[in-house]
């Protein structure tokens, strides 16, 4: 790989790129994360403490979690809310998908991502508050259901998982519609054609031709989704309720409230590997390869 | 079973855009036929209503009298093989086959039988389980046809299924199409840009350019007596020699071809004396020597030796182009480039129809 950089940008600039891209993946990622793996083996300790017999290794901040039900509950209700929220997401973005890559003009399609991409140039924060707003007791989305008469008294949307749901579906759509998109977009117009042609309806065109050749897309949409759900901190934080935290709440208590950076780095930890584990898993069950995902 | 198609008055438009200009013909049951035309004719539209995935902006499609407005593509009794086949890559050869059957709810047992009497009918016995990326293009030819017949249509589209593959082979496809549609009794609606394979196979053949019909006829008529200027250049190759009409009487018409003075030919419609008409001769209706009733003197270009034949391109004295075909065993060695032809031809050979070659 290295002398093809040569050949293209000659000794100097290859190896200056090299550099640089060491530089910033040892030490902004690697080293930053083993430190935190380190951490979170040892206990928290006061500064004087350092160096002493106390400092040895332990897997005492581990153990933490699963003495604690309330964390554990949270933890697992983090990795199932994830969970919801990506098929919501699927749910979502998969009809909007094939019709941006197969049925729409491309003046439609130019127009759709449009209004896709411009709520994204908000920040998060703000884009989040918006929900906030809408999805108050007494905000604009009770007063249009009220309006319409489909319910008697307001909902509160904020009160229990809904809110959250709502609030990440919506901030992680795009990273769900532009894997799929990518990936029908590629697929042979003929290939549906034929379908039709055989006699299927549109049901059995898309579950037996359409999804099947999406696969690695909807995977990759799937995982990015399900890995920004678990990991999320602002929505939980602003549109959960007190009753429906989010595991990163606890991690970053840990972490700035409780000042247990240790503690902290144990619960992160576990938190990924667990997030890891599970894609390995769902993968491994719609036979879905790492090859098909780089694709 | 009636399975003819009848286009009954279909116009086809998309905006400003006429694909198909008012059409009404009606293609027999278990016929073979063909629209051939150069490519943006409107021929693949025809497909595309026939099939349903367009419905005319005007007229109706019947199948076997039915009228198919409102029906979609996969309620139709028809079925496609498309011009880059489309098969199903993620299903194995046997599942694409069986495809239009597990639609319909056939059982596995049931599906199996037909995919393998239809895998022998096209000669790829035990391929069922092979994967479609494992076939060769000639192969996968035959599974989209396996494919396209398992449903039983009525009525079988092919768009230029044969274009992407190579000369012998498509040869070879050529005949056990035929055979295929002989076997079947269904009616084949053939869509090509290719005059060999659409005057072979074709039990008729309609003729169209910029969505308008030229003519409909079998295929040795369409050779010898086409109807327009645009059929007689398209099918076969034809030399087309325009002049002015000096006069028309009992079926001969006789024209001022400057330079070359004048010539006479058949003609099947009446033409106006002064108007602008062309006559055809075809290439293997010239010939090298001076006892047929029309003369014409040339400048030889270029042999070209075409393995079983010969073509002269030569040159009259006013520039107009003439090819001549020769059997092989007519070849001379002073055939150079420079030489002078005398040339003739008999008038039953010719044809005179009103307008220009470029004419549509």
């Amino acid at each position: 790989m290295f002398s093809q950089l040569k050949a293209r940008f000659g000794a100097p600039l290859s190896v200056g790129v090299v550099a640089l891209i060491a530089v910033w993946l040892i030490g902004m990622v690697i080293l930053p994360q083993l430190l935190m793996v380190d951490y979170s083996f040892k206990p928290n300790l006061l500064p004087s403490e350092i160096g002493s017999d106390k400092d040895r290794y332990t897997l005492e901040n581990y153990a933490t979690l699963f003495g604690n039900t309330i964390h554990l509950t949270i933890f697992f209700k983090t990795i199932w809310s994830s969970v919801l929220v990506t098929f919501l997401t699927l749910f979502v973005s998969y009809p909007l998908a094939f019709y941006l890559a197969k049925v729409a003009t491309p003046k439609q399609a130019a127009l759709c991502l449009l209004l896709l991409l411009i709520p994204f140039w908000i920040n998060e924060i703000l884009r989040t508050f918006s929900w906030y707003i809408i999805l108050a007791y007494k905000g604009p989305l009770n007063a249009l259901l009220l309006g319409l008469g489909f319910i008697d008294r307001p909902i509160r949307f904020l009160s229990g998982d809904g809110g959250v749901l709502i609030g990440m579906v919506y901030a992680y759509i795009l990273f769900m519609i532009f894997p799929i998109y990518n990936a029908i977009e590629s697929l042979d117009g003929n290939q549906i054609k034929a379908a039709r042609n055989l006699g299927a309806g549109w049901i059995r065109t898309h579950y037996r031709v359409i999804v099947p050749h999406a696969k690695p897309g909807i995977a990759t949409g799937c995982i990015m989704t399900f890995m920004l759900a678990a990991g999320s901190y602002a929505v939980p934080a602003l549109l959960g309720s007190p009753g429906s935290r989010w595991f990163t709440q606890i991690i970053y208590n840990w972490f700035f409230e409780g000042g247990d950076w240790n503690q902290g780095a144990a619960y992160a930890f576990l938190l990924l590997v667990i997030c890891i584990g599970f894609i390995g898993l769902v993968m491994k069950v719609f036979k879905v390869g790492l090859g098909d995902i780089a694709r | 079973m009636d399975s003819s198609v009848h286009l009954d008055n279909v116009v086809m438009q998309f905006g400003d855009f006429t694909a198909v200009q008012q059409m009404d013909l009606k293609i027999e049951s278990g016929e073979f036929f063909s629209f051939l035309g150069p490519s943006g004719c409107g021929k693949t539209t025809i497909l595309n209503m026939v099939s349903g995935f367009l419905e005319p902006t005007k007229g109706a499609v019947r199948i076997g009298g039915q009228d198919m407005r409102g029906v979609p593509a996969n309620k139709r009794p028809t079925s496609m093989i498309f011009q880059n086949l489309a098969l199903f890559p993620l299903m194995t050869v046997a599942e694409n086959i069986e495809f239009g059957l597990e639609v319909r709810g056939v059982s596995k047992a049931e599906r199996r039988k037909t995919s393998d009497r239809l895998l022998e009918l096209v000669a790829l016995e035990g391929s069922g389980t092979k994967k479609v990326s494992e076939l060769s293009g000639g192969q996968k030819q035959r599974i989209a046809i396996a494919r396209a017949l398992a449903v039983e249509p009525q009525v079988l589209l092919l768009d230029e299924p044969l274009s992407a593959l190579d000369l012998k082979l498509r040869q070879h496809m050529r005949t056990e199409l035929k055979e295929i549609q002989r076997k079947t009794g269904i009616t084949f609606i053939y869509i090509t840009h290719d005059q060999g394979e659409a005057l072979t196979m074709s039990d008729r053949v309609a003729v169209m350019s910029a969505g308008k019909l030229q003519q409909v006829a079998d295929p040795i008529s369409l050779y010898k007596q086409p109807d327009t200027a645009f059929v007689a250049s398209f099918v076969g190759e034809n030399n087309g020699i325009t002049g002015k009409v000096l006069s028309y009487a009992n079926g001969e018409a006789v024209i001022d071809a400057g330079a070359l003075g004048q010539l006479i030919g058949k003609a099947h419609k009446p033409l106006n004396t002064g108007d602008t008409a062309t006559l055809f001769i075809r290439p293997e209706s010239l010939h090298l020597d001076v006892q047929r009733d029309c003369q014409i003197m040339t400048q030889l270009d270029e042999v070209n030796f075409e393995g079983s034949y010969l073509t002269l391109n030569s040159r009259t004295l006013d520039q107009r182009a003439l090819s001549i075909q020769l059997g092989a065993n007519q070849y001379q060695s002073d055939m150079v480039s420079g030489k002078e032809l005398a040339l003739s031809y008999s008038v039953v050979d010719a044809i005179v129809i009103a307008g220009e070659v470029g004419d549509v």
